[in-house]
Parts: C-alpha cells; structure tokens; sequence
C-alpha cells in the first residue's frame, strides 16, 4: 500500500487506525501492515522465543515465583498474564481502542464500532456515524464477535488424505497453505485448459471489490461459474419491483414519515430487512411527547410476529388471504373514487368481487377493522405504506406496490437511496449446478463461506451431486454440512481478521478492517482467491487484499466522488469512519406499470398452510453455534434452543395438543416432526416453523439444536419460496421439552389472567386519552410516610428509563449486555431449570383472548431500587447501595444465600448455580480463545455468586475517573449503559437524575412515568413510561388500564373514584367485600 | 371408687423400686446390642452416607445438582432447616417448660426430648451452611474482627438466624449436659469395665449424690431452664422471620412468629412421640413412659395443631382483608395454584388427622397415635415446602414465575438428614441413659418426702 508523507497530514483527519503512520518512516511499512503483530498471540508463543537473554531469564525466574505462589491460593490459575516489555504506541494497557468497521453478515453493511483491549476485539456496536444503522445494529452483529473466538473454528489447512499416502483416505492430514496453493493452482488451470466448470459458491456479493475479484478470477479461469447462495433474499419483491417499476433494486422507506403502516405478514420490527433502521424510524414516531405524531401500525399476519404483537390494529390472517386483503382494499379505494392512479378496467373488473363485507365474513375478521384501516389509508394518502412480508409471493407484491401507488404513497420512499445488488460477469444459478456436477461437468467445487448442504432444500440432492467433483475446496472458518470429505478445507479469517468493502446502499461505501492478527493459519478468502488468480503461491502476502481494495477505491471509488482532497486523505479519513459517502443518484420515482395486477389470482386453501421463517436469533443457521443467540429467547415465544411448530390455540385443540406434544408436519411426502408451541393469535390452520435450527455439522453448541425444517422445502417452493399450502398436521407419540425462559400461562385462567394490568406492571392507554387528559395516570401514585430519614444523594444519582411507546421487545439489549458483562451461556437443560442469566431480559405479557391477544413487552433489569429490599437481607452486606444509586453487588463478599434473589420482587438477580462456562458443553467455553472474549473490565463471576444488572459500572467508573484525569466537575452526562447504546428505538434512556439539564430528570418527572410495583415502596430508579396505544378514540380502553387501586394497596388511596369502576372478572375480587 | 383428686397420680406404673428403675434405665447401656440394633444402624447410616454422597456432588459442582432456580432460591435445604429447628422445640418445652411448671410426667420423657433437641438442632444447623453457593466461605457469616474492617449485616433475618441456632445449640447442651451429671455418677458407679468407670468418672465431674451437690444442681437446672423457656419461643420467632422480614406475599406477615412456635412444638412433640413409642417397646420401658405420658403429649398435639389450623385460616382471612391482591391471590394459589397437592397433603395432615385425638380410644391407642404423628411430621414438613415454594414460585411478575421440581440429589440430602438425625438417636440410645434414672426416681412414689409420712395414701 501507499505511504503517505508527514506533510501530508492535516486537517485532523487522524485515522485511528494509523496511528502508527503518524511518525512513520518511509522504510518500514511492514511494521505498519503488522501493528497487530505485538499485540496478541504472537509474543506468546514459547517456541517463537530466541534463546535464553538475561531479560528472558529474568522473566522465567519471576514467572516460575509467580506460579508457585499462585499454586498456593484456592483458586486455579486461569494462565499467565504478561506486560508488554515494548510498549506498541496505539496500546495502552487498560485503554479501549475503537475502530471503525462494516459487518457484512447480513449483507445490509451496517457499520460498526469494534472495541478493542490490548489487541482484542470484546464488544461491537453500531457505529452512531454511519447512515444506514445510525449506530444500531442487531442482536446477531453484538454477538457474532463470539464467532471470533469459537474454539470450533478451523485453525490449519487440512487436506484429504488419499491412497498413496500413509493415512487412509477419508482422513484429514495438515496441509500448508503453499501445497494448497499450488494443487488447487494446477486444478483450476487442468479445469480451465479441459473446459470443466469451476463453480463457486458464494454467499451474496455486497462488496464492490470482491465483485471485481471475482470478475478478475473468472477471466483468469474462464470455466469458472459463481452460484449466490442466499436464503430469505427477498427475492419476491425485487421481482415483482422489476415487472412493476422495471427495475429490482427497490429504495428506501422513510417509515418516519408514515402515519399509517400496514404491514402484510411482515416483521419489519423483527427479523426481516434493515431491522435497526426500521425499528428506529418506526419509534421515532411513537414518541410519548409527540402524542399528535403518533403513527397506526396494522398488521395482518398469520403467525404472531414481533410487529405483530406491536400492532394497534390486528388483524388475523393467512398468507394466502393477503392478495385478497390486497385487492379488497383497491376495490374499496376505487369504487369510493379515492384511486390515484388510472386502474384499467380489466384490473377493475378482476378486483371488482374482493369487498370488505366479503372479506371480513370470508376470512372471519372484523369489518368494523377493516374500515378503520380503509378510512385511515384514505385520510392519509401519501403519508402511509403499505408493505408487505419477504415471504409473500410476488402476485402480492405486485398488488402493494399498485395499492401504495393507488394511494400515492409512492412519496413514502426514498428513489435516491435504493439497495443495490451487485451482479458478477459469470454468475450461474445454483438451481443447475447440482445436475451439472451430477453430469460431470464440474471439475472443481469451491465453497467459499457458504453451506449448500444444510441451506438448499433436500430435493437439490447436493451431497450426492457433489460427491462427483474430483476437486472440492471449502474455505471455511468452522466446518459445515456441506465440506465433509472435501479435498481441501481451508480456513479462512474472521471478518476482524479481515480488510474488506461494502456497497449495499447506494448512498455509501463502507470499509472493512483488520482489528486483530490472524488468531489461527488462516487466510481471507479473498487473498486467496487473488494469489490463484495470480496462478502462483509465491503471489500471496499478507497484505494481498489490502492493497487490492485500497486500488480498488483509488481507482473507482474515489475519482468518482470528485473530491478536494487526496486519496491518501480521503482513504485514512474513510478508514477512520468506516465509510464515505458517495454522490447521491439523481433517481425518482418510475411510474408504475398497473397491469403487472392484471391476472393475478387468490389462492384457495383448504388444508394446513405452513410458513417457514428465519430463526428470530440465528437467521438461517449460520449462527447456530453462537450460544449467545442460541439461549435469546424468542421475543413472543420466549423459547430458546429450539425451534418449533407454532399453532393457533383452536387449532392446537382440534389437534388435540398442547405445548411441547409432538406433531407430524407433511407436505406432499416431506415430513418433519416437530413440538408444539400453542401460540396465542396465529390464524387458524397455520403452522409457522423457524428454519435455521437442526445443524449436525455446526459445532459443539449448534449441533442437533432444534430441527431442520428446510426438508419441507422444495426447488419450486409453495405458493411462494417459503410458504407452503396444502399440508397436513397430525399429533405424533411423545412429547419434546422446550426450554422457555417465561412459563405459558393459559390466557383463560381466571386465577392468572390480566395480572400485568391488575398489579400495574403494564400501564396503558390510548393516545386519545392521553390527549385528552395528560395527568391520567396521577391518581396512581402512591406517597408513603417512612419511620426513617431517606438517604440523600446530593451528588450524582444514576437513573434509567424505559419508554414502553419505543419498545418493540426486540431483546437487542440482552444480547448487548451478555457481551458487555460477560455473561455466561448457560445450555438448554439449565434455562429449563429456569437458570438463565441475563441481566437484561424483556418480559412479555398476554392479555385479551387467545384468539386475539394483546402482547406487551417489557424490558426488565436491576432496578436499583432506593429502598432495596435485596440489601437488608443479605446477612454479609454483599450487596449494598453506593452513594451515587447504585444498587452494587460484591462478588467477594457474596456467599450464595440466594436471600437477595428471594426478597427482589423483580426477580432480576441470577445465581451461578454453577460454573457455566465449564458445564455447558463439556467445558466448550473454557477454550483458551475464549479468554480473549472477555470485557477485562467486568469480572468473571464465581460459581456460587449472585449477580445482576449493575448499570454498567464500569463505564460509570470509567467515565469518572476520565473526569478526574480531564480536571472537570463529573455530572454524568454522555454516559451510557450498554443497552441503551444498543436500543435500536432509543428507548432506554440513562443519566444523572440530579443533573436536572438531563434527559433522563425529565423522564422522571414524565406525566406518563410509573415504577413497576411502586406499592411496595422499594423506590425503584428505574422508571417506565406508560405505553399509548394508537387506537381510533372509539376504541379507547378506559376499562383496562383505570386500575382498581384498592386491589393492590389500601393506603393512601388518593382518588376515591377508582372504586366505583369496575373490577376485572378475577376471582380474587369475588371474595372482596361489597364497597372496600 | 373414692378418687382423692387433691392427690397427683403417679407418673411411674407399677410401683417399681428404685433399684428396679435404676436396672431398666442402665440395662441398654451394659448389655451388647441385639442384631435389630445393628439392622436400624446401618439402616440410619446407609440413609447418612446417601446424604454425604449427595452433598459431596453438591460441593463439587455447585448448587445447580439441587432443584432451586430463579425465582425459587430458597427449597429443599431451607426447608429441611426449618422442619428440623420445629422438630427440636418439643425437646426444650417438655424439659424447660414443663419442668418449670412443675408438670411431673415429663420426667420419662425429658431426657429423651432433649438429645433429639441437640441432634435436631445439629441436623438444622447444617443446612444454612451446606445451602449457600459458596459454603467454604460460610465463615462471613459470623461477626468476627477481620483485617478488612467487614463486618456482618445485623439487619439480616439469616444473621438473627445464626446467632439463634448456635445459642440455642450451646443452652440446650448444656441443659442436658448438666441433667446428665448424676446420671453419670450413677453409671459410674454401677460401672464394671475400667473404661466404662473411667468414662462416666470424667463426665460425672466428681459428683457424689450429696446434699450439697444435689442443691446446687436444682438451682442450676432451675436457672437453665428459666434460661431456656424463652428460647423456645424465640428460636422459632426467628427462624419465621427469614420469611417475615421478607417482602413476599404469603411470607411478609405478623402471624409467622407465633404460628412457627406452634408449628414447632406440634411436630416436636409428633417426633418425640414417635420415637419415644419405638424406644418404650424395645426397652420396656412401658411402666415409665406411661400410657397417660403419651396421651398428654398427644393433647398437647391436639392443641397445637389447632393453633396451627387457626394459623392456615387467619393466613386467608388477613390476605383477604389486607385487599392486598399480591397477598390474596399468594394465599389462593397455594391452595388451588400448581402446588395445591402440597397444600391441602399439609391441611390433611396438620389439620384433619390430629382431630382424631378428641376420642380417648385413639389417643391411647399407640398404634393409631404413632400413625397421626407420622401424618403430623409429613404435614408440617409439607407446611415448610408449602410456605417457601409456593409463594417463591409465584410472586409479583408473573414473568419469573417458574415451577420448583425438587432433584434426587435434594431429596438424598433430605434422606441424608434423617440418616444423620437417627443415627445419632441410636448412637445416643446406647451409650446413655434415653430416661433421667435421677428424675424418674425422684417421682417414683415415695421418693419424695411426704406430710402423711407414707409413699401412697393407698398403702
């Protein structure tokens, strides 16, 4: 790479990257390339040492004291620690490095922050510059840096033995990367001088450099095919975006700027798209001190989805109603005139049958909705969207983007930024390639990070396809389905072992960087590519693909954003963001062609309809051995470690099952067996399956988690690539224990039911209400006179709130905080025994009637209550309070009583019954890799100790000893806990509360502010707002949340007119006196 | 028949003499053990090695082999604590109390009630240490001065519970051990083996049967026993306010202290009754654990089984008048919740079964009585579990609420328990004497100076 001269640093645009090169000398750029060299595992290996200098001597002498005096304490040594005896410039010891990078791992490109220490990455977040994820990304980004460290990965090239050699074939030998290079050279050209196919295959190219390398390698070998293997890849809408505007990439959505969604079986807020973006632009207008910009979110949906169970409207439906929902809704529009675009009359005709009586009485919904939704959409043309699932088919695409052009919301999107997709110069389709490799065409198989095997429906037959290419490569980082007996496995780097670019939004390009040196043998898969490009070993350097996408943006990038100043500027300047902006397309709206609608039929169903759907935490599986992700428990479910059927509750009992029975799931001969989950609000007859579970080759936490539902798949797919009609559902023998981190009360036990309204755990009311009357809630707090002083908190007093309005419950916040305060995977057996460990969970409540349920969310930490009744009853003071407000626990001291998580009506302290970390897995995540994983900063909890939400401490600490070091006044400002740095909705705000400047004082003093359980008078410091329900003022729910307050509590009742509503059909209250 | 009702009947039956009563009381002690012994000692110790097995996992890899999870912190061993303190108290009321009260039948039956004190009490005070996560460092529980200046959190009911325990262990020995001294003489004196002379010479502490010694014995038992009286209450007191202090529905309430007292004493007296029925038989000590004996015991079970009882129903009657709906849905998922098989095995067993003692018949019946005090262990052992689980598993969120399924391992340690307890019961029932020789003597008729001159007005 270039070098740029001292000179020509200015304007403080110091990468942090670069630091190195600020005082660098011309004569040593590899020093540069290695800045990682001294930082990690190189200096650790004992072989790597020169012989014995007095230093080394004087080291091994210490070394050796210090492990026999550690051999004496009760406690194992947990490895040698190190100074550093050269201090590398960038590091200080006990100082986070970040840096910029771009996560690929959804092919979004969101940008990233990595935190380094010492040379290791230990937490990722959103990098808050970046416009596309705005620093938010999701729970998979937070914990992919387990992935990192997954002791599975592979750590050496290995080839396969064959006959000649002493092994027997069929068994793995060590192999260097210089043989490989040079087989796998000779191969390729064998392939390319005999005109044999070489096929690649690849995940989707967001990466305009990897594009280009691609191209490259397909001119130098010009047999060679790459095969994109991608799974939920939205593939319905981007045709039915061509037949409709005539072109697939389809723009952005402004979602803030919609007063009205609907969405069409999508889970915008859950798992499908730009999940960060989405959910933040759709909170941003559920903002409680915006009550007149509150937005309506409809849904229609089958299964109860994540933006379902958001919904101030529901309504519940198969997906093969959709184009009817569609369709009826055009009709109305039409026939009431309200038509923004010229229907032709063959459309008019076709859609003339689909009206709302029809409908609601077809598909057993209410009309009285369905006109709402109409009336609004009409009221709000232009300023609403209409979207529908990933997983619908194209025809329903097709006839939302007519709807939405029908109802001018075409103004809802942004043509200037659309999501780009990159195609290559010879790419194939994967749906040949099985019976080209089956012909015997295919002479070399390169799988390049991919898992044909697992992820392609069984009818492709790839394992036997396969099996008849001589040559097969998989680069890898961990072992899959599809590499078993390979010729060459080939690991390859991490993503933070790795230099890269990514172009996924037209808008900008994103940067990749290196964060950490190479933990194992492994190489990027692109510089791997390039030296076989180059056709020769010697081509390989370390730094190979480095240089490339630096030529890269040199020269495509760069000239053509025409900017001021020199590449060497604009490079480090873009490296130190992990972006740059490019030139905005000038692009607008394209009309729309309207008779893409022409034709378009509903389907009818008489049988089972099964939806197959990403794992909420996994996605398609290729997680599947982060155990972080594997125990998220599922925002509606709460279901970790497994996947399941999920059935509505009338449906379940026509079956005659109930969670956790087993049932028989087939379509057309495919049969999977699966357990029941007997979700409230599914649509009848559906059966929703996640996919991404069942991996027998994924490692030691994802192998046999769950079933593989992708042998219900088929190439043609249903009536769309995920949706399948016509499938029969029958009770099979056994039950399957799954392992749930909240117990499924039923939603018709009188003795359970509604507590989240009857204890004001959940407060809620419409917007209208509290329109109408802001100070609602007043009659609901509760003063109490104490025997005792209150403690004074006259300096800092940290404090949390959480505002219900923006919470989607999308336990984005779990996954961050298991990172941030290493928090140990406790298996599946263990969150059966109800032993999970997160500090951050989202409770979720049921209310309503298990056909229309009404779902709440509710994220639930420490709440660092004043009068902590944790604290009086630990007989070791263990936990006590500090004088900034922080309920703190000693893990020192902590003997285990338990007492504390007993008294904490929150129940958010956990208990190490064991050590985790040595029981899940036989001991997996105690590999040495592990290690590297942990924020330094937070302790590793003992076995036998309590822990819980500490709101980040160390952060606060560290923030005040910068204030200290700075010589100001510390007011807390600028601090945050790691869950609200995640919250892709901001709704967790943190702060000082005596700061009376901060935001987090005014949510104190908030008219919709409550504590949770504030009757017991344990004063908590966390604060919730009360959620607004977006319904029309006819639906205004004044019944619900008005509680009866003499329920809880009879002192101090302030408002004695709460008695004379009525109280819900509990029956608690029929033993209740008349008139209390 | 003329009954003189100014006169005491007599305690002891059958007018033994005073060498009699010594012979049978030291005849355990001097004769080998019959192969019965041997069968319920191993019996006892295999149930003890089960428990130690049980623990020994439990120490080595952690608490999570036992049953207890997130919101159920506290189970088996918190319970099995609380069923043992009750199960000491009978020991304390019959030898303190009773014997301030001047109530003679106790005389049979103190000595036995107070060794199952100490064991009990031995046995409860286990389960606080075993129970913790960390039980090596069980040491911070008590207030010692350290080099870190830490100190230990007197606002904790578990702190009260330590020192509670150990100062009820410490009177409770010493009560016993001071009601022992001239037994031991006895023995001593009675010995025939050097070894057996030289043992009971040590612990008699040179005592020999004078004037002197024997005056200043009473007045030391008499101190002791105003010592212990309050103990009984307070132990107990104590121990419910683990739950009281707590702020719990259905264990945050005023009632607990007087409740567990009498839940103490029910099942104390259930066990005593139990095993002094077992003892009686194998020993033939019929004539001083008398018929009438038990039948008192069996009246006081009667009582305090219906405070008990009155406990249960003032529990939903307050929860009902608190209008407190955490409190009064606690106390209704007790009794119709997942735990109600536990709840109402508790109201049949403390309530309905010691009913039966209003009838005469049955409560001189040894057999139906040993089954009521069996009913009566297993109710209120079910009344601990019903009281921790029940309102652990369902409290304010129903988020966390999660069912408690105890594992083997608990249950080992809870076999272990009684292993550990009999064990020593049989240990203590063969190497001393299970009935005071000194008291029983002093209330065989005509022991004791009279006004008439006589022993008996019948005579």
């Amino acid at each position: 790479m270039d070098i740029m001269n001292n000179s020509e640093k200015k304007n403080g645009l110091e990468p942090m990257k670069s630091r190195n090169e600020l005082h660098k000398q011309d004569a040593v750029p590899e020093a540069i390339q290695a800045e990682f060299g001294e930082a990690v595992t190189a200096g650790f290996k004992l072989e790597n040492m020169s012989g014995l200098s007095r230093r080394k001597f004087m080291a091994l002498m210490g070394a050796s004291s210090a492990f026999a005096a550690a051999s004496c304490t009760e406690y194992r040594d947990n490895g040698e620690l190190m100074p550093y005896n050269k201090k590398p410039e960038s590091i200080t010891p006990g100082t986070a490095n970040h840096y910029a990078s771009t996560y690929t791992g959804n092919g979004h490109g969101w940008g990233i922050l990595i935190k380094t220490r010492e040379g290791r990455p230990v937490k990722i977040d959103g990098n808050p510059l970046h416009p596309i994820n705005k620093g938010k990304i999701d729970s998979a980004a937070h914990a992919s840096i387990l992935n990192l460290y997954d002791p599975s990965r592979i750590k050496n090239p290995k080839r396969m033995a064959v006959s000649d050699m002493k092994l027997n074939s069929g068994q793995y030998q060590p192999a260097s990367w210089d043989d490989a290079d040079t087989e796998i050279i000779a191969s390729l050209g064998n392939a390319a001088k005999s005109r044999k196919e070489i096929a690649i295959v690849i995940p989707a190219v967001a990466s305009p450099s990897q594009k280009r390398l691609f191209d490259e390698f397909a001119e130098a070998y010009p047999t060679a095919r790459f095969y994109t293997l991608s799974t939920f890849a939205d593939k319905a809408r981007q045709k039915a975006w061509e037949k409709c505007y005539g072109r697939g990439s389809f723009p952005v959505i402004n979602w803030e700027k919609a007063n009205i969604i609907l969405s069409l079986n999508s889970d915008f807020l859950g798992n499908e798209g730009n999940t960060p973006e989405q959910i933040a632009k759709f909170a941003s207008r559920r903002d409680a001190d915006k009550p007149d910009e509150f937005n309506r979110l409809y849904v229609a949906e089958g299964a109860m989805s994540l933006t379902g169970s958001n919904a101030d409207y529901r309504l519940r439906i198969t997906p093969e109603a959709q184009l009817d929902l569609v369709f009826t809704l055009l009709n109305e529009l039409c026939t009431k005139g309200q038509c923004s675009i010229a229907c032709p009359l063959q459309l008019q005709q076709q859609i003339k049958k689909y009206t709302i009586n029809g409908f609601a009485a077809n598909y057993k919904v209410s009309a009285e909705t369905l006109g709402y939704l109409l009336d609004d959409l009409m009221a709000n043309k232009g300023k609403a969207i209409v979207y529908a699932g990933d997983c619908l088919p194209e025809s329903v695409h097709i006839a939302v983007n007519i709807l939405n052009a029908a109802l001018g919301n075409d103004k809802i999107y942004d043509p200037k930024i659309t999501n780009t997709t990159h195609s290559l110069n010879r790419e194939g389709r994967i749906d040949e390639l099985p019976a080209k490799m089956n012909s015997g065409k295919v002479s070399v198989l390169i799988l390049l990070d991919s898992n044909p095997a697992y992820m392609l429906p069984d009818d492709y037959r790839w394992d036997e396809a396969a099996k008849k290419v001589p040559m097969r490569i998989a680069m890898l980082e961990t072992e899959n389905e599809s590499s078993d007996g390979f010729e060459y496995i080939l690991p390859i780097h991490h993503n933070f072992e790795s230099w890269g670019d990514s172009h996924a939004r037209s808008n900008v390009y994103g940067l990749m960087q290196p964060v950490i040196q190479p933990l194992y043998d492994s190489r990027q898969k692109e510089a791997a590519l390039l030296t076989w490009t180059a056709a020769g070993k010697e081509a390989y350097t370390y730094d190979i693909y480095h240089k490339y996408v630096m030529d890269y943006w040199r020269k495509k990038i760069y000239p053509a954003l025409n900017l001021a100043v020199d590449f060497n500027t604009f490079w480090y300047s873009a490296l130190h963001d992990g972006f740059a902006m490019s030139n905005q397309s000038s692009h607008s709206m394209p009309v729309i062609n309207i008779s893409a609608a022409i034709g378009l039929k509903s389907i009818s169903n008489q049988n089972f309809t099964v939806v197959l759907q990403p794992s909420h935490s996994l996605g398609d599986g290729t997680y599947a051995n982060n155990g972080w992700l594997q125990e998220l428990p599922h925002p509606i479910t709460k279901v970790t470690w497994d996947n399941y059927a999920a059935i509505a509750p009338q449906t379940a009992a026509e079956l005659g099952v109930e969670m956790n029975d087993l049932v028989e799931v087939s379509i057309g001969g495919r049969g999977v067996t699966l357990p029941v989950v007997v979700q409230p609000g599914m649509a009848e007859k559906l059966v929703a399956v996640e996919l991404g579970y069942g991996r027998t080759d994924a490692g030691e936490i994802g192998n046999n988690v769950g079933v593989d539902a992708s042998v219900l798949m088929t190439k043609q797919g249903g009536i769309a690539d995920y949706i399948f009609t016509g499938a029969s559902v029958k009770k099979a023998e056994g039950t399957y224990k799954l392992a749930s981190t909240q117990e499924h009360h039923n939603l018709t036990d009188d003795m359970t039911k509604d507590f989240q309204y009857i204890r004001d755990i959940i407060r809620e009311a419409s917007v209208g209400e509290y329109k109408k009357n802001p100070k609602m809630f007043e009659h609901l707090k509760h003063e109490f006179e104490s025997i005792t002083a209150d403690i004074e908190y006259p300096g800092i007093k940290w404090a949390m709130a959480i505002d219900l309005n923006k919470c989607i419950g999308c336990t984005q916040c779990t996954t961050t905080c298991n990172v941030e305060n290493n928090i140990p995977v406790v298996g599946k057996d263990q969150v059966a025994e109800g032993r999970e460990m997160h500090w951050m969970r989202i409770d979720r409540y049921y209310g309503g009637t298990p056909e229309e349920p009404i779902v709440r969310h509710q994220p639930m930490n420490c709440q660092h209550c004043d009068n902590a009744p944790c604290e009086n009853v630990c007989p070791v003071v263990a936990t006590n309070h500090s004088p900034d407000g922080l309920n703190q626990m000693i893990y020192n001291r902590c003997v285990g009583t338990r007492y504390c998580a007993n008294n904490c009506p929150y129940k958010v302290r956990r208990f190490n019954f064991f050590d985790f970390r040595d029981h899940v897995a036989d001991s997996y995540y105690k590999g040495d890799s592990m290690d590297l994983l942990h924020n330094p900063e937070v302790t590793i909890r003992a076995r036998g100790v309590m822990e819980k939400c500490t709101f980040c401490v160390q952060r606060l600490s560290e923030a005040k000893s910068n204030a200290t070091r700075d010589g100001v006044e510390f007011k807390g400002e600028k601090v945050t806990t790691a869950c609200e740095d995640a919250c892709p909705a901001n709704a967790i705000t943190f702060g000082n509360m005596n700061d009376k400047q901060s935001d987090i004082a005014q949510m104190r003093e908030h008219n919709l502010g409550y504590y949770i359980l504030d009757i017991l008078n344990v004063k908590p410091n966390v604060t919730y707002l009360s959620r607004l329900k977006n319904t029309k003022s006819e639906d205004d729910i004044t019944e619900k949340t008005k509680l009866d307050d003499t329920k809880l509590d009879d002192t101090k009742l302030k408002n004695t007119k709460s008695n004379d509503i009525k109280s819900e059909n509990t029956k608690l209250n029929n033993i209740k006196p008349e008139g209390t | 028949m003329d009954i003189d009702y100014a006169r005491e009947a007599s305690v002891i039956e059958g007018n033994p003499s005073l060498k009699s009563i010594e012979d049978s009381i030291s005849k355990p002690l001097s004769t080998k053990a019959s192969w019965k012994y041997w069968l319920a000692l191993m019996f006892t110790s295999s149930l003890l090695i089960t428990g130690v097995v049980c623990l020994g996992f439990s120490f080595y890899y952690g608490t999570g082999l036992w049953g207890n999870n997130n919101p159920v912190g506290w189970g088996f061993p918190i319970i099995n604590f609380v069923f043992w303190v009750g199960i000491g108290h009978a020991g304390t009321l019959i030898s303190a109390i009773l014997f301030l009260f001047r109530q003679k039948w106790r005389t049979g039956i103190a000595r036995f009630a107070e060794g199952m004190t100490i064991f009990a009490v031995m046995t409860a005070a286990m389960f606080p240490l075993i129970h913790v996560g960390r039980p090596w460092l069980g040491g911070y529980l008590f207030p010692y001065p350290n080099q870190h200046a830490l100190w230990v959190n007197f606002t904790s009911p578990l702190l009260w519970d330590v020192f509670a325990v150990s100062t009820y262990f410490i009177v409770s020995f010493v009560f016993w051990y001071v009601g022992l001294i001239p037994d031991f003489a006895t023995l001593r004196d009675r010995a025939v083996t050097k070894m057996r002379k030289f043992i009971y010479t040590l612990f008699s502490l040179g005592w020999r049967h004078s004037s002197r010694h024997w005056q200043n014995y009473e007045m030391v038992y008499l101190i002791l026993a105003g010592f212990a009286t309050p103990l009984v209450l307070s132990v107990h007191t104590i121990v419910s306010f683990d739950f009281a202090v707590a702020i719990l529905p259905g264990w945050h309430t005023t009632i607990f202290p007087p409740y567990f007292v009498a839940g103490a004493v029910f099942s104390g007296f259930a066990m005593v009754q139990n095993s002094l029925i077992i003892i009686r038989k194998v020993f033939n000590y019929e004539h001083i654990i008398t018929l009438d004996t038990l039948e008192k015991m069996n009246k006081i079970m009667l009582v305090t089984g219906m405070m008990v009882g009155y406990a249960y129903g003032m529990e939903f009657f307050i929860a009902w008048y608190s209008g407190s709906q955490p409190e009064q849905f606690a106390f209704m998922n007790r009794a119709f919740g997942p735990y109600m098989w536990a709840y109402w095995i508790m109201i049949t067993c403390n309530v309905v079964s010691p009913q039966l003692f209003w009838f005469k018949k049955i409560r001189r019946n040894v057999f139906v009585m040993f089954m009521v005090a069996v009913f009566v262990n297993v109710g209120m052992w079910f009344e601990r579990f019903v009281i921790v689980v029940s309102s652990l598993s369902r409290d304010f969120l129903p988020s966390s609420w999660a069912y408690y399924k105890p594992t083997l391992v608990d249950i080992g340690i809870l076999l272990g328990s009684f292993g550990f307890f009999f064990t020593l019961v049989l240990l203590f029932a063969k190497t001393l004497p299970v009935v005071s020789i000194a008291e029983v003597k002093s209330s065989a008729d005509g022991s004791q100076p009279t006004h008439h001159g006589g022993s008996s007005h019948d005579k």
